[in-house]
């Protein structure tokens, strides 16, 4: 499927509809090898995975990790022709739902291996590299991990300092250290980003994808205490010398970024479908409390506050079902920019499990703080998602400014853009004139099912407020958007709105067409509730634009830095 | 040897507060389908009985699988082909339109047909609970039979020591193959089955095995024929006529009572068991 992303057109004040509708499914025959899969993995997990063990110890017991690998779980993406499974982007998303229902320890491993680690491989690897490489690792034999990340270089891809310096015989030396690597203490085969061109200020960093074997001298270090998702693997990882042969340059040399960045954006689906998953645990874990549970008489799932807990949790699990899966059918649809959308499911994953969890600990109330219950530990292993693989700060940047630099612009340029300010947004006004083409008459939503008027009018409404919204911050900031942190996230924050909105009527749409309105009520009470939600935020942010206290914040932040802390005392 | 495992799904008895009866029969729609679970022992003890557990790849003997429900019923039965089975056959028809006796006639056509030495089932459905079609069959067949099977010893697979579970103990019969043997859930423990090829030093893993991702893709090679019910039995009548169906009644409130008294005397006047 070719044409510009669903949000990417959004950004323009363009519903593309023919994108999002008809909502994609997994074909019968993927559906149900789908079901008997998950049904394997549940009867292992109930006969081998002790959460609570594995949690406590801070490992993931070798008879598990074999049990996973012969069950086949490390070669999901991994296609059939080199003995993987072959799962598409959707069933592989369903599949790590279901693992992160389960225990998020093993799901972590396994999306650091697929998610990440062997991605690269799978979408730059040579004919050559796969053969020798993805046999093996589909099998877990050998397991994968990507190291991007150090010390001095989270977000900022451009500012790693591992160094591959090529030698005479035209193979590279690496050297360099990597850290808060997943699978770090497991991986055979390490996917690593690598600078190769000289470190000095001013010349312009160009960075390699490398596939690089533990044998060949890779050191990592002891497994990291994390507060949750004990029993992965997470260490630094560390280069002296290592000799890595010219064949196992992945990409091109210099193209790293975009390496880095294509399997990032494909990771960032596992993760969501992780959170999906996990929702799901703990709103049937606080579904069952609402019954147990006793409050002056009657069950507490009688009360009105536990009940709008429930509804909101059912709510925001049923958009980022509904946006994970538009996302991975888009991806099997062969789509090509789906950037912003994978980063938006991301981010509203993320931050949809923590208030879950939270929610459902606090309907467990007592117990949900005691170790004797799973909630704790649930809560603990939902805090990372909102971190890795880009924090939730970084990717709503990335949200707004990519969307706002128009088809194509990827997050390297957005970086880039932070640390170059004046080089980085030539193409700014280029979209305010096109944007300016398009001002005249919101774009209508024609497929949505008549059912679902009243949502796809707030979608309409809002997706024309966005594109007004950015081209006004365009004028008035020009090239200085890239440092207005506050306004992106507004952009980001109604962005994430809208598409919620949009594949929640998309999906709904698709149910409707199929069970009829009576057969479909829940799932439009549910988009109605969520349209409802995402109103109300985009209406105070489309305020917020002009009126805000954005200065006065950041003047107080500023000043507690130069105080050192909270300047009051009451004595 | 040559084995037909007769299998069904059925909605999934964790789910069982999910189940609706409408006008005059129980409401399918939504409910979660799950394979029997006394089938899947029956298809982990053939599969026992026709390989080398120190090398289950290689299958010694072949097990064919066979269901009676609409198209929707083949994943039952691709997963039992993913978990080894060899080939698999769906009789079209559904579940209303087939009872104990009929079923157990179609079977008996099938077996001439496919002509195996040894028909296992489970010992009964969980959820119509009838624990018939593998007496029915047998009777049908002219072919000795053993149920609630808690362990089987092959003997050169010419005969099958049986120990059957009943109340108070176990009894041992030996029968000879052809035979119908249906199985109970003590089978599929580390030592339930022994069979020729497999050492006597093995050990199984207890409960039944799940199939490997791979596998079941690779499952989707495997032959999967469809039957037309009317091809194995002509006469469709059924001996069993439902008239009506009714959830059970809700539990009532139970009473705290305070003394023995109290107690006995309840039990004499409400229960009326004293």
């Amino acid at each position: 499927m070719h044409g510009p992303s669903f949000m990417k057109s959004l950004f323009h004040g363009v519903v593309a509809e023919g994108t999002i509708f008809p909502y994609p499914e997994p074909t019968q025959s993927e559906g149900d090898n789908l079901h008997i899969m998950m049904d394997s993995v549940r009867k292992f997990f109930a006969a081998n995975v002790d959460s609570r063990k594995i949690d406590r110890d801070a490992v993931l017991p070798d008879d598990v990790l074999r049990g996973l690998k012969e069950l086949g779980l490390f070669g999901l993406v991994v296609p059939q022709e080199y003995g993987g499974v072959g799962l598409s982007a959707t069933g592989y998303a369903r599949l790590i739902e279901e693992v992160a229902t389960l225990d998020a320890s093993v799901a972590v491993t396994l999306g650091g291996h697929q998610s990440i680690g062997l991605k690269a491989l799978l979408l730059f690897g040579t004919d050559e590299q796969k053969k020798k490489y993805l046999p093996r690792l589909a099998t877990g034999e050998h397991v994968a991990a990507f190291a991007l990340t150090e010390p001095g270089a989270g977000s900022d891809a451009a500012a790693i300092q591992t160094r591959a310096e090529e030698t005479p015989e035209g193979d590279y030396l690496l050297n360099g250290s990597k850290i808060w690597i997943t699978n770090g203490g497991l991986a055979d085969v390490l996917t690593v980003f690598a600078r190769t061109s000289s470190i000095e200020e001013g010349m312009k960093p160009r960075i390699t994808a490398f596939l690089v074997e533990r044998a060949w001298g890779v050191k990592s270090g002891p497994n990291e205490h994390k507060l949750g998702i004990r029993g992965s693997s997470t260490t630094e990882v560390s280069f002296d010398n290592v000799r890595v042969p010219k064949e196992n340059v992945l990409g091109e040399v210099g193209r790293g970024f975009k390496v880095a960045m294509e399997v990032l954006n494909s990771g960032r689906l596992g993760l969501a479908s992780g959170c999906v998953g996990s929702c799901k645990r703990l709103i049937k874990m606080a579904v069952e409390r609402c019954h147990e549970r006793k409050a002056f008489g009657r069950p507490i799932g009688e009360f009105g506050l536990i009940k709008d807990k429930i509804a909101s949790m059912i709510a925001e699990c049923f958009a980022l079902e509904s946006m994970t899966y538009l996302t991975t059918g888009l991806v099997d649809a062969k789509i090509e920019d789906y950037s912003i959308e994978s980063a938006i499911c991301k981010v509203y994953g993320s931050e949809a499990l923590w208030r879950t969890v939270n929610d459902a600990l606090q309907i467990a109330a007592g117990i949900g703080y005691m170790q004797e219950y799973p909630y704790e530990r649930l809560l603990r292993d939902a805090r990372i998602n909102l971190i890795f693989e880009g924090t939730n700060e970084i990717l709503r940047c990335f949200i707004a400014l990519s969307g706002m630099q128009g088809p194509g612009k990827e997050l390297v340029e957005v970086a880039k853009a932070i640390r170059e300010p004046i080089k980085g947004f030539g193409l700014l006004s280029d979209f305010a004139i096109r944007k300016a083409r398009s001002a005249l008459g919101r774009e209508r939503m024609t497929r949505a099912h008549p059912a679902l008027s009243r949502e796809s009018v707030i979608l309409e409404q809002y997706a024309g407020d966005l594109a007004r919204s950015v081209d006004k911050v365009m004028r008035k900031h020009g090239n200085q958007i890239h440092e207005m942190q506050f306004t992106q996230r507004r952009i980001a924050d109604m962005a994430i709105d809208l598409y919620a909105v949009a594949a929640c009527v998309a999906r709904t749409t698709r149910a409707i067409e199929r069970r009829g309105e009576e057969g479909a009520r829940r799932e439009i009470d549910l988009t109605s509730v969520v349209a409802a939600a995402a109103e109300e935020r985009m209406k105070q942010i489309a305020q917020s634009f002009d009126r805000n206290d954005d200065e006065l914040r950041k003047a107080i932040a500023s000043k507690s830095y130069a105080d050192g802390g909270y300047p009051f005392d009451i004595l | 040897m040559k084995i037909l495992v007769p299998l069904k799904r059925v909605s999934d008895p964790d789910n069982a507060n999910k189940i609706k009866v409408g006008a005059g029969k129980v409401e399918t729609t939504g409910l979660e389908w799950k394979p029997n679970p006394f089938d899947e022992y029956a298809v982990e003890t053939a599969l026992r009985l026709t390989e080398n557990g120190t090398n289950a790849k290689a299958r010694l003997g072949e097990v064919t699988v066979v269901t009676f429900g609409p198209k929707e019923t083949e994943t039952t039965l691709r997963a039992a082909l993913a978990t080894g089975a060899d080939k698999a056959i769906r009789v079209d028809t559904t579940d209303d339109a087939i009872d104990g006796d009929l079923l157990a006639r179609a079977l008996k056509a099938l077996v001439e047909r496919e002509k195996p030495d040894l028909v296992l089932l489970g010992k009964q459905q969980v959820d119509g609970d009838a624990n018939q079609v593998a007496q029915l069959l047998a009777e049908y067949l002219g072919w000795p039979q053993a149920t609630f099977a808690g362990q089987i010893t092959s003997e050169a697979d010419k005969a099958l020591l049986v120990s059957r579970e009943v109340d108070g103990g176990s009894i041992k019969l030996r029968v000879t193959l052809p035979a119908v043997v249906s199985v109970d859930l003590r089978i599929v423990n580390a030592v339930g089955v022994t069979s020729m090829h497999t050492p006597p030093t093995h050990k199984y893993s207890d409960g039944v095995r799940f199939a490997a991702l791979m596998a079941i893709m690779a499952a989707k090679k495997k032959s999967l024929t469809e039957v037309k019910l009317t091809d194995l039995s002509p006469d469709t009548a059924l001996k069993i006529k439902y008239t009506g169906f009714d959830l059970p009644p809700a539990r009532k409130a139970g009473v705290k009572i305070k003394t023995v008294a109290e107690l006995v005397q309840k039990l004499k006047t409400e229960a009326k068991v004293l």
